[in-house]
C-alpha cells in the first residue's frame, strides 16, 4: 500500500519530464532554418537599420546623424513619387487583375465553359515566364516603329502610338502584371472555390438563385479569406514593382525615370548613388510596411476563421 | 489495370449536372467558352511570339509581320549563337547551368528546412516554440527582393558580393514554406502514429525519416515548386550582389542584353535575346507539365487561408 502511494507520483513526474525532454528535441528541427532566417533575414534588416542611421560624406567621413536619412527620404519628392505611382497602379491593377481571375475561376468552378482543364493550364503558363523575359517579349510587340501591336492600334485607326510614352507607359505595365500574374491568382482562386460545399451550391440553385447569384452571392462571400489574402500579397508585389520598369527603362530611358517605384528609387539611391543612408531608411522604412501587411494577413484570415 | 473511361465519364457528369440545374442555354456556354479562349489568346500571344521569332534573323526581327515565320529559316543557327562567344565563351549556357544550379540549390535546401521546421512547429511543444513561431511568421510575406538591399549592404561587409553563396543561402530561407509545410503536417501527419512510434522505440530521426516524410509528400512538393519557381525568376538580389558575369543567372544575363542592345547600339544581339528568353521558359514549363497534379492541387498559397 504504502509502495504504491511513494510510487505513483514517482513515476508520473518520471513520465512528463521524459516528455518534456522528448520535446525538446523538437528544437533540432527548427534550429536550422532559424539559424538561416536569423542570418539572411532579420540580421541584414537588422544592419540596414543600424546603417540607416549614418551619412558617409567624402569629407568629413562617417557620422551618426539619427533619424535624418528618414527625414531626408520623407522629403524628397521623388521618392513620394514612386510611391504615388505604385500605389495608383496597385490601385486599378489590382482589382482589375482579381475581377478576372475571380470571374475565371468561378466559371471553372462551376464547370459552366467547355475544355475548362485545358483553359486553366494555359492561363497558370505566364507564371513560369521570368518578369525580365516577360517584360522582353512584351518590349517587342509594343515597340513604337516594327511592334504587331503598334500596326494594330495602326489598324484600328490609333496611328503612331507609343505604348511606352509617359502617358501610356503605366498602363501599358498594368497590362504586362495582369499577364504575367492573373493565372496564378487564379488558380489560388479556384482552389478556394472547389472546397465550398457543393451542397451548398445546390441548395440555393434548387431554392432559384441565377448563375449570377450563386456566384456573387454564395461563391464570393465564402472564399472573402483567400480574396483578402491575395489583395494583401498583391499589395506587396507592387509595392516592390522593380523588374518590369528596370528593363524597358532599357529599351525608353525617358518614360522611366530614376526614382519610378519605390524599389528603384532605392536601387539608384544605394547602388548607383552611394547615399547608403537614405537607401538603408527606404529599404527599413519599406520592409516594416510589408511585415505590417505580412502581419495583418495572419490576423485577419484568423480572425475571419474565429468569427 | 488502368481504367480511364470510367474516371473521364465520371468527371464530364460532375460538369454537366450544375449546367441542367443553372438553366443555361447553350448559347451561355459558348459564350463563356468563347471568353475564355479570349484571355486564353492574349496569355499566349508573347509566347506563340517569341517561339515564332526565335526563327528569324536580325533584320527579319524588326522588318516582318511577328506573328508568322519569315525565310531564312535561323532557328538552329540561332541557337548555336547561343553557344557562341558573346561576353565570353558559351557565357549564355554558364547562365543556364547557373540558374539551374542556384534554383536546385535554392529551392531543395529551402524545403529541407521548411519541411524541418514545419514539422518541429506542428509536432513538438518546446519551450519558446510558439513565440518563435510567430516570429517567423511575421515575416511570412517578405519576399526576398524587401531584404535584397540589406542583403547587399551585409554583404559588402563580409565579402560575399559576387559570391554564388550569397544567392544560394537567402533563397533557402522561405517563412512561406514554414507555414504551409506546418499547416499540411498538422492536417495529415497524424499525432497518434507518431505517438505509436515512439512507443515502438523509434528514434525521432527515424519517425521523421520513415514515418512522416512519405506522408508529407505532395505538400513538399508544392514548396519544392514554388521555391524553384521563386529562384528561377529572381532578379533583383543577383542584379544588385553580382557583378562579375560568369556567375549571373539568366534573368540578369538577359537583362545586361537588353541594356547593350539599346545603349550600345548593338542591334545582333536581339536573335539572341530572342532565343535566350525562350530557352529560359522552356524548363519550367515542361517541369509545370510534368507535375501538374501538385499544383492544381491546390496547395499553393491555398493553404495559408484555409
Amino acid at each position: 500500500m504504502s509502495t504504491l502511494a511513494i510510487r505513483r507520483p514517482a513515476v508520473r513526474s518520471r513520465r512528463s519530464s521524459w516528455a518534456q525532454r522528448r520535446d525538446r528535441r523538437g528544437l533540432w528541427f527548427v534550429v536550422p532554418f532559424t539559424l538561416l532566417f536569423l542570418a539572411f533575414l532579420a540580421a541584414p534588416l537588422g544592419y540596414a537599420a543600424y546603417e540607416s542611421l549614418f551619412r558617409d560624406q567624402l569629407i568629413g567621413g562617417r557620422s551618426y546623424v539619427g533619424l535624418a536619412n528618414y527625414h531626408a527620404a520623407l522629403h524628397d519628392g521623388t521618392f513620394w513619387s514612386g510611391v504615388w505611382h505604385v500605389a495608383l497602379f496597385g490601385a486599378i491593377q489590382i482589382p482589375l487583375m482579381l475581377a478576372i481571375a475571380f470571374f475565371f475561376a468561378a466559371i471553372f468552378d462551376l464547370g459552366v465553359a467547355r475544355f475548362g482543364p485545358f483553359w486553366r493550364a494555359i492561363f497558370f503558363l505566364p507564371f513560369a515566364v521570368p518578369a525580365v523575359v516577360a517584360s522582353v517579349m512584351w518590349n517587342f510587340l509594343l515597340e513604337p516603329s516594327f511592334g504587331p501591336f503598334t500596326h494594330f492600334a495602326g489598324f484600328l485607326g490609333f496611328p503612331n502610338t507609343d505604348f511606352f510614352s509617359p502617358g501610356l507607359i503605366w498602363p501599358t505595365i498594368v497590362v504586362i502584371v495582369i499577364w504575367e500574374w492573373t493565372g496564378y491568382n487564379m488558380i489560388i482562386l479556384y482552389t478556394a472555390l472547389r472546397s465550398v460545399p457543393r451542397s451548398v451550391v445546390e441548395a440555393a440553385v434548387l431554392d432559384g438563385a441565377s448563375l449570377f447569384k450563386v456566384i456573387t452571392r454564395v461563391k464570393l462571400p465564402m472564399v472573402r479569406p483567400a480574396i483578402v489574402m491575395l489583395v494583401f500579397l498583391n499589395v506587396i508585389g507592387a509595392l516592390q514593382l522593380f523588374v518590369e520598369p528596370q528593363i524597358l527603362g532599357d529599351f525608353y530611358p525617358t518614360a522611366i525615370s530614376n526614382h519610378f517605384t519605390p524599389t528603384i528609387y532605392i536601387y539608384n539611391q544605394g547602388i548607383a548613388g552611394q547615399e547608403y543612408g537614405i537607401a538603408s531608411a527606404t529599404a527599413v522604412m519599406l520592409a516594416i510596411v510589408i511585415i505590417f501587411i505580412s502581419a495583418s494577413v495572419l490576423l485577419l484570415t484568423r480572425w475571419r476563421r474565429h468569427a | 489495370m488502368k481504367r480511364p473511361r470510367p474516371d473521364r465519364s465520371a468527371r464530364y457528369d460532375e460538369e454537366v449536372v450544375p449546367l441542367r440545374l443553372y438553366g443555361l442555354g447553350r448559347g451561355t456556354v459558348v459564350g463563356l467558352t468563347a471568353l475564355c479562349a479570349l484571355f486564353a489568346i492574349f496569355t499566349l500571344i508573347p509566347i506563340v511570339w517569341i517561339a515564332i521569332n526565335s526563327t528569324k534573323t536580325q533584320a527579319n526581327l524588326l522588318g516582318s509581320f511577328g506573328f508568322w515565320f519569315a525565310s531564312p529559316f535561323r532557328f538552329f543557327h540561332n541557337f548555336g549563337m547561343l553557344f557562341q562567344n558573346v561576353d565570353g565563351e558559351g557565357i549564355y549556357f554558364r547562365w543556364f547551368l547557373n540558374t539551374a544550379l542556384y534554383a536546385i540549390a535554392g529551392g531543395v535546401g529551402a524545403t529541407l528546412f521548411a519541411t524541418l521546421a514545419g514539422y518541429g512547429f506542428a509536432r513538438f511543444h518546446f519551450r519558446g516554440s510558439t513565440a518563435l513561431f510567430y516570429f517567423v511568421i511575421a515575416a511570412l510575406l517578405v519576399p526576398v527582393t524587401a531584404i535584397a538591399y540589406p542583403l547587399y549592404l551585409v554583404y559588402s561587409r563580409i565579402g560575399l558580393i559576387n559570391s554564388i553563396w550569397g544567392m544560394i543561402l537567402p533563397s533557402m530561407v522561405a517563412p512561406v514554406g514554414v507555414y504551409l509545410m506546418k499547416t499540411f503536417i498538422e492536417a495529415s501527419v497524424p499525432r497518434e502514429l507518431i505517438d505509436a512510434a515512439r512507443v515502438d522505440g523509434a528514434g525521432e530521426i527515424k519517425i521523421f525519416y520513415r514515418l512522416a516524410l512519405p506522408l508529407m509528400k505532395p505538400g513538399l512538393m508544392t514548396v519544392l515548386l514554388i521555391s524553384i519557381v521563386a529562384v528561377w525568376n529572381n532578379y533583383f538580389l543577383p542584379f544588385i550582389i553580382f557583378s562579375q558575369n560568369r556567375i549571373f543567372p539568366l534573368t540578369v544575363g538577359i537583362g545586361v542584353w537588353a541594356t547593350r542592345a539599346q545603349n550600345a547600339g548593338d542591334e545582333r544581339v536581339f536573335p539572341l535575346i530572342v532565343m535566350g528568353g525562350l530557352v529560359t521558359i522552356i524548363p519550367l514549363m515542361l517541369i509545370f507539365l510534368v507535375i501538374q497534379k501538385y499544383w492544381k492541387s491546390g496547395m499553393l498559397v491555398g493553404a495559408v487561408v484555409e
